[in-house]
This record gives structure tokens, sequence and C-alpha cells, in this order.
């Protein structure tokens, strides 16, 4: 086995191996080009960047910019900074995540261990959730909202993504849950454990991995939503990408390009930082149950 | 009325009948071993006992109280399963008294209750890992202390040794057999090991398609198959079952059967009332081991027959040495004592055991009943 191995195994040179080395930084560099001009104009006074050279390193640094986005740019008509509408976006994102995830974990559960008769038809129904376009359901979840009297508010926002995310929730916990042992379920029914107890107990303890995969992906998904936030958020509870859309979009006035980079590394922040306390488990849950062992 | 009772017992997934009429009354303390090969039904037993799957038609009762529809969690049985199913979120302390917690024991009496079962398995140094971090054999006494911890009525293991390596496995046999000897617990055993079922059990059902081919004490199923499906099925190697004639000499029955040059040779019958079958076909199955040497006979067996044939091969297994040997067509296993002197192409004098040999009906595969 291990001669086979090592005669198939690919054997890089020390040539090649720096030529790929090379290519990858290249390519690495021109993905982070975005990223760094932001960073870089963000901290520049105004002048620096209409003087020209916006790929320059600053000359004059200054946090202003960023002091500016977060608490007295003007959205809108009000000049508040994004900091009321970050808030909104924590006040929505926090309970749809946490919402769904526990939804996609209890459907999951119940698909794969509970079977019921038609119970894939019903599975491959939920499925269908994450090909719906948005803007297609836009009209009648307008409608919904407001028959509910969550029309303009965060607890609508949270529960529109609420039900849009339950499809891919639902998708991860039953593939995660459908390679969990089912003797472990049996035997937990013997020893006396009901339902829920199973669920709290034996299973979400276990969950760990696709847990964080559901939370990022549902996070990402949630915070990053423009369209959704756009058309049902009233005017106190828009989220953080509404609001910085009315930041940039403003017609009057000069254009402040670094307010406008601070403001969007501000909206984007917690999703990277999502990525970077929890990525490490992201692909290992997506992975978990593709491979045996 | 037994203690444990499945009383014409039927199961069904749609139309498709997978256990059909099972019949089986179990003493309290008795050790029942279910066995036979993969896809017979027995784990489906099982878990009707358990309450894990429903029943179709018919009854299971434990202590005279019907079980049809009862919980598995209020029937006072435990389970060991055959992946362990240890709780993996759970140290080995919490996996054995979470069936005590989720009945509402108290705290103090589950440490107690601990304590005793840990001890007795010898797993106190265990109880604060998990379950991640034991060996095979270590998790094995886990689920058997999880299961001991209850204190039920009845305890049913499904096949729970097939995962562990063939030393630790018959280690585990012996430790399972030590244990019912000194708890006297009542048990019903899942295996599709054949030796594992004669080891342990103190009555075995066969079981093949859904039905219990036999079931009666491990000497009466290899002594006395009730078909060529238990006779092959239990004993390693296998039964012989050959062909042959019946032929009447001096009014004894004798089986008639072709050597390996293509002459007949007589072999004695012990069970007199195959006279009747003279002049037919019949299955006449013979153990290996009551094929051997004339030295390595039964000297209590009143019938000894002898026949030379050409031996085929030898396989020496250091107890023991296999000869194989062509007999009215079929290949033929005797198993000799190791010393005994044999080459292959040798003709040899074997001396067989027909105290010991079974007849079945070519038609029905079931034995002729002496």
């Amino acid at each position: 086995m291990s001669v086979a191995s090592q005669d198939t195994a690919i054997r890089t040179g020390r040539i090649t191996r720096t030529l790929i080395y090379v290519v990858l930084i290249l390519f690495a560099l021109f993905y982070m080009l975005p990223l760094y001009v932001m960073v870089v104009n963000s901290v520049k006074p105004l002048s620096e960047i209409t003087g020209g050279g916006m790929m320059n390193l600053p000359r004059e640094f200054t946090l202003d910019p960023w002091f500016k986005a977060w608490s007295s740019a003007q959205i809108g008509v009000e000049p508040t900074g994004l900091a009321p509408y970050f808030w909104n976006s924590i006040k929505m994102v926090v309970p749809a995540v946490a919402i769904s995830t526990v939804l996609g974990a209890l459907n999951g559960y119940v698909l794969t261990k509970w079977r019921f008769k038609y119970d894939t038809i019903l599975f491959g129904l939920m499925l269908f959730a994450c090909f719906i376009p948005f803007q297609i359901v836009l009209i009648p979840m307008a409608r919904m909202l407001g028959l509910m009297g969550l029309a303009g508010t965060t607890w609508g926002l949270a529960l529109v993504h609420v039900v849009y995310g339950i499809g891919f929730t639902t998708l991860y916990f039953r593939n995660y849950y459908a390679v969990f042992p089912t003797e472990l379920i049996r035997a937990a029914q013997i020893d006396g454990a009901g339902f829920f107890q199973i669920f709290w107990r034996i299973l979400l303890p276990s969950s760990g991995p696709i847990a964080v995969v559901s939370i990022i992906w549902q996070f990402t998904n949630i915070w990053n939503d423009f369209l959704f936030g756009a058309s049902f958020a009233g005017a106190d509870s828009q989220p953080m990408t509404v609001a910085l859309n009315n930041l940039v979009q403003a017609s009057h006035g000069v254009k402040e390009y670094n307010v406008h980079f601070a403001g969007a590394i501000l909206a984007a922040m917690p999703t990277l930082l999502v990525y970077i306390v929890a990525g490490r488990y992201f692909v290992r849950g997506l992975m978990a149950g593709s491979v045996k062992g | 009325m037994g203690f444990l009772d499945i009383d014409n017992t039927t199961k069904s997934y749609g139309s498709v009948e997978v256990l059909h009429n099972v019949d089986i009354s179990v003493e309290e303390g008795e050790f029942l071993v279910l066995v036979g090969p993969s896809g017979c039904g027995k784990s489906t037993l099982l878990n009707m006992i358990a309450g894990l799957e429903e029943i179709t038609s018919g009854e299971i009762r434990i202590k005279d109280s019907v079980m049809n529809g009862v919980h598995p969690s209020k029937r006072n049985i435990a389970m060991v399963f055959q992946s362990y199913a240890l709780y993996p979120n759970m140290t080995v302390g919490q996996n054995i008294t979470f069936g005590l917690e989720m009945h509402g024991t108290p705290k103090a009496d589950r440490e107690i209750a601990m304590r005793d079962v840990a001890k007795l398995l010898q797993i106190e140094p265990l109880l604060d890992r998990k379950p991640g971090q034991l060996s095979g054999g270590q998790r094995q006494r886990v689920a058997m202390g999880r299961a001991l911890v209850r204190n039920p009525d009845v305890f049913l293991f499904d096949e729970p040794l097939s995962n562990l390596d063939a030393k630790l496995r018959v280690d585990m046999r012996t430790e399972i057999k030590k244990l019912h000897q000194k708890l006297g617990t009542t048990i019903v055993y899942v295996t599709h090991d054949q030796i594992e079922a004669m080891t342990l059990s103190t009555r075995i059902a066969v079981m093949n398609g859904g039905y219990v081919q036999q079931l009666g004490t491990p000497q009466e199923i290899y002594d006395s198959p009730a078909n060529i499906f238990v006779a092959t099925f239990m004993g390693s190697p296998a039964m012989n079952v050959l062909p042959a004639k019946v032929r009447v000499e001096d009014g004894l029955p004798h089986a008639e059967i072709i050597l390996h040059d293509g002459s007949a040779t007589l072999l004695p019958f012990s069970q007199e009332n195959l006279a009747a079958w003279e002049g037919k076909e019949i299955l006449l199955g013979i153990r290996p081991e009551t094929i051997t040497d004339s030295d390595g006979a039964d000297r209590k067996s009143k019938n000894i027959a002898q026949m030379i044939n050409r031996i085929v091969v030898t396989e020496p297994a250091g107890s023991d040495t296999f000869v194989s040997m062509q007999l009215s067509g079929k290949d033929v296993i005797a198993r000799m004592r190791s010393d005994a002197e044999v080459r292959p192409g040798q003709d040899f004098n074997f001396a067989v055991n027909m105290e010991k040999a079974v007849a079945f009906d070519p038609q029905t595969e079931a034995r002729i009943q002496p």
C-alpha cells in the first residue's frame, strides 16, 4: 500500500513548487486589493483622496472618517451615523439566527429519527425553500407581515429571515443527523428519555460542528441581506446594509469617500469576525457525514 | 406461563411478513440466545421485546403483563446494543446513571447504584472518562453497566460482541456467562455466531427466514437438529450432509454411501425406524468430529463403523487436524486428533460413530425422528 501511494503521489521539484507559490501569492494579492483600497482610504483625509492617488498609503493618518461613519454621518435625514442601524441589525440577526438554527435542528431530528410516512417528500418540499428567489415573495410577504401587525418592525424582519432560513438549516441538520447512530436514540428511549430530553441531552451536545455551519451561514446571509431590509423595514428598524446604502447614495453635499469606506468596513466587520472565530469549524462541519469515520 | 412469553407473535412491514408466528416462553433466570444468519428476524424479534418495534399480531408478556404498545422505558428491560450506543457527550458515570435520572431516582441513590455496578464490572477508574477515550472492551463493560444499574426484569443483548477482536470476544463471552451465573438474571441474547450461542445459552432458538427452526438446549440443538438448516448452521466445521440410500441387512437399516473410487459401502444406523425407508434416498448427517481414526473413536459408542477412503487434503489446525475426502460426490470433513498420522492421497481406515449420525428427509429437509 505505502509503496503504491508513494509512486502515485505528486512529486514536485523545487522550481515547480516556487512557481506554484508565486502564482498563488499573486492571486492572493489581487483578491486582497479591494480590502487594501478600503482600509487605506478610510484612514486618509478626504483631500488626499480627491487629490488622486487612491492606491497610495495615507500621508496623514486619521481615524475621523471612522468616528464620523459610526456616530455622526448623515443617514437619510438624520445625522446619526451608522450606530443605531448597527444595533437594528444585531436585534434582527441574533433572534433570527438562533430561532432558525434551533428549528432546523428540530426538523432534522424529526426527519431522521422520528420517521413518518412521506417524510422524504416533506423534506424535498423544505429543500425547495432554498431555491425560491427573494423577489418572488416580496409582495405576499409584505401582505402577511401587514396582517400579522409586524410590518416595519425588527421582529417582522427577523421572522422573514427565520422563514427563509429554515430550508437551509433543516438541510444541514438533517444530513448531519442522518449519520448519527440511531442506536443512541433507542438506548435513550429505553432509558426513559422523552422526545425533547433526547434532543437536548443527547443530540444537541453532539451537534457542535453543524451548529457552527448553520450559524455562520445564517448570520452572513441575514446580516448581508439588503432586499428584505429595504422592503420591509420601517424608518427606525432599518438594518446596517440599508443604512450603508443611504450613506453612500446621499445625493447632496460632497461625497465623503473616506467615510463611505469606513462605513463599508464597519458593515462587513461582524461577518468577518464570525468567520475568524468559527471558521475552522465551518469546513469541518460541511464535510461531516460526507466521509465515513 | 413463563417469565417472558412471546405468544404467537408476528411482524409485518406492509404486506411483507418478516416474522411468522413466533412462540417462545422464557423462564426466570434463563439465558435464551436467538441465533441465525443476517435477515432471519432475530434482531427484529429482540426489538419487539424491547418495544422499539411494533408487534403486528400476537402478544409479548413480561411477568404476565402484556407489553404490546407499552413504551420501552416502562417495560423494565435494559438493552446492550451492538455499537454499545454510549452517549458520546457524557462521562461513563453519567452514561450509567442516565436511565436512573430519567426515571426520577434521587441523586444519592444513583450514586450508590453507579458505584455498585462499577465495582462489579471493574470500571471504577473509568467513571470520569468519555466513551471516546475507552477501548472496545471497556465500552462493552460500560454498556453492560448501563443495563445492570437499572436492575431490570429482562436483559436484551443485540450482538454485543461482534465489534470486538477475536481474543477479547472470547474473554467477554466468559465474562457475560459469569455475570449471568452470578446474578441469575433473565437474558435474551441475539447473535449470528453459533459458538456464542452454544457457549452462553441455557436454551437456543435457531431462526431462519422469519421462522424459529428449532428451540432447545444447546445439546439438543447440536445432537438432534430438527432439520438440515439447523444441522449445518450450528457447529464448525458444519455437519456433513450427503445423499445415501437405505438398505436393510440382518433386519437393521444401513446407509449405502459411495466411496472415492465409486464403490459402495454400508454404514449401520443406530436408528431402527429407518428400516421403513428401505430402498429410498435420504440425506445422511455426520458431524466432522464423529469421523476419526480408529484410536480416536468414541469408546462409549456402541456403533462404530469402519470405512476405507482416500484422503484429499489435510489441514492441521493445531489442536485438531481436518481431513477432507469425497463421499457420495460430496466434500466431507473429518476432525482428527492432531497426532493422527494422515497424508493426502493416503487410503485411510476411518472410524465413523454412527450413534451420532442423523437422517433427513430429502423432500422436506426435516429430520427423520427416531
